[in-house]
């Protein structure tokens, strides 16, 4: 029985298919999100369905997760990304006891207990500043990809101080930071410091490891080091971090489906 | 519930009884019942009172001081257009400024808190606040309040307590027979009302036999405590029990907090009875508030809730500070899965705390599984 795991993101819809039997993922498919989401979750659903040779028809449970989750009508049941990334990261990574998802709306920390059952969760949802959208900001703001902001912020020779709490005023800061003649490596880099306290804050003060980094924002190397600066603790960059969610619904859908 | 009250206001007031606004559980409705008056609460939950008060308060500050500040300046509650007197009292800094600009253009009476609850000069101070409440309100109503009129108050306010405790306590059984939405629209915003207590009566009686749909049995079962929710700001409370909870008991201020314990109808001072009974709210305000923490065991106990539900407005630093104990109580000692929200009455978060929730009922199923 195959099954699949829709992330339907604010930035990305993700697909992941997996073998109910074997509990092994067999296909992997991302695309932007946009204004119609079902149509664009069912069109990537097909894609990836294709790409790996199962028919409509072989497919058993489907699981949406993501903010989005309870647009996709033609999925089964809807989960929320919580119970997803902690599954999705237990799966590959049973020793994990924290982990920390940044996406492109908000930011979460997990942390687990035997099992990779959640034991509780702190979710940023009231400000950008804790999140892939802050990256993303100043990003286009300097004028380059996301990619490109954090090779950049990798030769900082001594990352800005950014203290605004919120994207808006942060960028403001970054219009004066620039107007004086701070180096824009500096300022990339400080984005990404500033990024990381924020999540060690949500963390708190003892660190329980492994600590597990997924979400989009999770793609940028110089994010994983900051992360690491500012818990003081090592952070493992969770496989194909992008697809932790969708990863983990699809094997809810697994575990929780008939064994016809 | 506002109508039926308002009502009753009205009515009562052409047979020259006197409204007497108050805005917090520390103060005793038994005074005012005594002295004559009808005791409307006043805490506003409408979001839509926030602006105009920010144009006196400031924006950071508490939804439920600014929507009641709001509502005076729109002159829009009509207990308060009616109010002959408004008692108050010293609880948090931002409610005992806010009195500070109601008292500009409302008949004002603030009673001192006292904020250190086992000392006992502190609980002395409070019996001399209610004895100069008690010759404030025989000076503005020109009456005298007799020892047996505040007993005659007493035993109707113990009587509204017992009442509302055994409708509360219906929420005890695994067939809880009505949700936490349907018991907080039983409370009044004035109390002791005849017609009330014969209803909670006969909710008694009805109840017993009814069963939910889904049954209470399917529905996670949510302690939900910290601020209250006055009429209007229920929205937390609604998002629960829309995502498969049920708010088996709520332990805040429009919960049970004020009416687990009763007043001695028979003590020789009854103003210090009072006293005794009011003093001991366990309101955050207090330092140190351990009371709260005990009472929240006991209900815990008593509920066997699965999860619990802080709700804090925002800007409610005290609130939000004893989180860290009441956090700790519920992991470390009840063993309990605890969400804490921080939130006001704009409804912009609403879906964000609605994924909270679900992902906090899915973590107690999961849980549930082992």
């Amino acid at each position: 029985m195959i099954c699949a795991g829709i992330d339907a993101g604010s930035r990305a819809i993700k697909v992941v298919l997996v073998d109910g039997k074997a509990l092994r993922a067999i296909g992997w498919g991302v695309a932007d999100q946009g204004i119609r989401q079902g149509a664009l979750a069912r069109k990537l659903l097909d894609g990836v369905l294709k790409k790996a040779g199962v028919t409509r028809r072989a497919l058993g449970r489907v699981v949406a997760t993501g903010y989005g989750r309870d647009a996709l009508t033609f999925a089964d049941t809807a989960i929320t990304e919580i119970t997803c990334h902690a599954c999705g990261v237990h799966h590959d990574q049973p020793s994990a006891r924290t982990v920390i998802d940044i996406g492109g709306q908000d930011s979460k920390v997990l942390r687990l207990e035997d099992g990779g059952k959640v034991r509780d969760f702190v979710m940023n949802d009231r400000c950008a500043a804790g999140t892939g959208r802050f990256v993303e900001v100043v990003a286009a703001r300097l004028g380059m990809g996301l990619g490109d902001l954090d090779k950049l912020g990798g030769r900082a020779k001594r990352p800005a101080a950014i203290s605004s709490m919120c994207v808006v005023f942060a960028e403001t800061e970054i219009i004066g930071l620039l107007a004086c003649g701070e180096e824009p490596a500096n300022i990339a880099a400080g984005v990404q410091a500033s990024l990381a306290t924020r999540i060690a804050a949500m963390v708190g003060r003892n660190v329980a490891g492994p600590v597990i980094f997924t979400g989009g924002v999770a793609l940028l190397p110089g994010m994983t080091k900051a992360l690491e600066t500012a818990l003081g603790h090592p952070v493992r960059v969770a496989r194909r971090p992008q697809f932790t969610g969708a990863l983990g619904a699809a094997l809810l859908a697994a575990r929780d489906a008939d064994p016809t | 519930m506002v109508d039926h009250c308002l009502t009753y206001a009205k009515a009562q007031r052409k047979k020259g009884r006197h409204v007497v606004g108050m805005t917090c559980e520390y103060t005793p409705r038994e005074l005012i019942f005594a002295a004559g008056g009808i005791p409307a609460c006043l805490c506003g939950g409408d979001v839509d009172m926030i602006p105009a008060a920010e144009e006196f308060l400031p924006s950071n500050l508490c939804p439920l001081i600014k929507s009641t500040f709001g509502y005076s300046v729109q002159k829009e509650n009509s207990f308060l257009e009616m109010a002959e007197l408004v008692i108050a009292e010293t609880t948090c800094d931002g409610k005992k400024k806010m009195y500070e600009l109601l008292a500009e253009t409302r008949p004002m009476h603030v009673l001192e808190l006292t904020q250190k609850p086992d000392d006992p000069d502190a609980l002395e101070h409070w019996v001399l606040e209610l004895r100069k409440l008690k010759a404030v309100l025989e000076r503005r109503f020109k009456t005298r309040i007799t020892d047996g009129k505040i007993r005659d108050a007493i035993a109707l306010m113990n009587r509204e307590r017992s009442l509302r405790r055994r409708l509360a306590a219906l929420m005890k059984s695994d067939s809880a027979p009505l949700t936490g939405r349907e018991l907080l629209n039983m409370k009044s915003i004035i109390a002791g009302i005849p017609a009330d207590l014969e209803q909670y009566e006969k909710a008694l009686r009805v109840l017993q036999g009814r069963t939910l749909n889904p049954p209470a049995s399917k529905r996670i079962r949510v302690l939900l405590i910290g601020v209250p929710m006055p009429h209007g700001a229920e929205r937390v409370l609604d998002l629960i029990e829309a995502n498969g909870g049920l708010v088996v008991c709520q332990e805040n201020c429009t919960g049970v907090k004020p009416i687990l314990d009763d007043v001695d109808e028979r003590a020789t001072d009854p103003i210090r009875a009072l006293a005794e009974k009011y003093f001991h709210l366990p309101c955050s305000v207090m330092t140190r508030n351990d009371r709260r923490l005990e009472s929240l065991r006991t209900l815990a106990a008593e509920y066997r809730p699965q999860c619990v539900v802080e709700v804090i407005w925002q800007a409610c630093l005290t609130y939000d500070v004893e989180s860290f104990y009441v956090r700790k109580l519920a992991e470390n000692d009840l063993k309990l899965p605890y969400l804490r929200i921080e939130t006001d009455y704009s409804p912009s978060d609403s879906a964000r705390i609605a994924t909270r929730l679900q992902a906090l009922f899915e973590t107690v199923k999961e849980r549930g599984k082992s």
